[in-house]
């Protein structure tokens, strides 16, 4: 039983308090964490299948190796943030082998094809990028010790991918011809589609307790910010254009395009001039999930019940 | 304790150098001591350790908090450290 109140956890939390145990938590801490843990195994896991469909794009054996070294970061990710979630009493069995595939709480990016090696390598620049902001921002100010900790590892490694993913952005775009080329192809729906990954807008947004309880420490807003401050100049060091640029005059970063806006994933193309949707709209897209979640959901566990009826 | 697959939970420790203490880095499932060890190495591959050692979660006897996940390895009628 906790021996708290939401209002004295709130409060202590606030004097910089950091739970180490379940037993401490109250049902509304202990449900805020539980939402956020699932939303970063899930995303952990599902980055796999769709790096390890797009590794068969590698150029060489070395970068097979590289390409792998992240799918097998990303799975020990997963496996860290499940077990974190064991731990709360959430079996690990259930979330990844009980649920349908569109159940899985993962950003719609990865419900989408990788289909080349351009594609992988901006993907690692993008999304994984994206993956240090949120969790880097958990990391420096989550009050559960055990996810604190967990996410040193994570952090680290994920640096490694993102650097992988800018090296390689960089060799393709000093390539010039068709190589920048599908670079842009890239940048042009995959940087829409980070921008969306960071979900609503702050004014938007009901309060889920999460800054409260101090389990990340930015707004989707602000992380989305941070995100567009290292990708937005990235791209213009290498001649790619996105759609957003630095204003000024407000300090912060503007987007050039309606948003959110619809998407067209068997043309990988973002509808801009359909203009601006509603976010229930976007909430539909993503709960009809992309064309690659039942074959990304099916390939982490196919082979689950024969190996364990052998085994039993 | 046992989790899917018949695996138990193992503690992982590690110290990244010499003259460093063994800190607790994370856990793994595993079903037995060796699977155990190999799980541990590649999962925590983020340094290159000095050394790395794995513990049964049940090994694990709580002395002064009765909280957590070992809590339930507190023999029965002691009571404090």
């Amino acid at each position: 039983m906790t021996p708290y109140t939401e209002d004295e956890l709130k409060k202590k939390i606030r004097g910089g308090y950091i739970l180490e145990s379940p037993e401490e938590m109250t049902p509304g801490y202990r449900r805020a964490l539980i939402v956020q843990l699932t939303v970063q195994a899930d995303t952990e896991l599902m980055s796999a299948p769709a790096y390890w469909f797009a590794a068969r794009h590698a150029p060489s054996t070395n970068t097979q190796v590289s390409a792998h070294a992240i799918i097998q970061d990303e799975l020990a990710h997963a496996n860290i943030a499940y077990r974190l979630l064991e731990d709360l009493g959430v079996s690990k069995e259930q979330l990844v082998y009980g649920r349908e595939p569109h159940e899985f709480k993962h950003p719609y990016g990865f419900d989408q094809p990788l289909d080349n090696w351009a594609e992988l390598v901006v993907a690692n620049g993008f999304f994984d990028r994206a993956g240090i902001c949120l969790l880097g921002d958990v990391h420096r100010n989550t009050s559960y010790g055990p996810l604190k900790r967990a996410l040193v590892k994570v952090d680290m490694e994920e640096t490694f991918h993102l650097r992988h993913g800018e090296v390689w952005m960089r060799r393709l775009a000093r390539a010039g011809g068709a190589a920048t080329e599908l670079l842009q192809r890239c940048v042009d729906w995959m940087f829409p589609m980070t921008i969306e990954w960071f979900g609503l807008p702050d004014d938007l947004k009901h309060h889920s307790g999460q800054l409260d309880y101090k389990l990340k420490g930015l707004t989707n807003d602000e992380l989305r910010q941070v995100w567009m401050s290292s990708t937005v100049p990235l791209c213009e060091s290498l001649g790619l254009s996105v759609p957003a640029h630095y204003d000024e005059d407000g300090d912060e970063y503007v987007l050039e395009y309606p948003f959110p806006c619809e998407y067209d994933p068997d043309a990988k193309r973002w509808l801009f001039e359909d203009g601006e949707i509603t976010w229930q709209a976007v909430f539909e897209r993503w709960k009809g999930r992309g064309p690659m979640n039942e074959i990304y959901v099916d390939s982490v566990r196919r082979s689950r019940g024969s190996v364990t009826s052998w085994l039993n | 304790m046992r989790t899917g697959l018949g695996e138990d939970v193992y503690e992982v420790f590690a110290r990244k150098n010499r003259g460093e203490p063994l800190r607790h880095i994370g856990y793994i499932d595993a079903p037995g001591d060796e699977l155990a060890r190999v799980y541990a190495w590649k999962t925590y591959d983020e340094e290159n350790w000095f050394e790395m050692c794995v513990v049964p979660r049940g090994a694990v006897i709580p002395v002064n908090r009765v909280e957590g996940p070992w809590a339930g390895n507190v023999p029965e009628g002691t009571h404090g450290p």
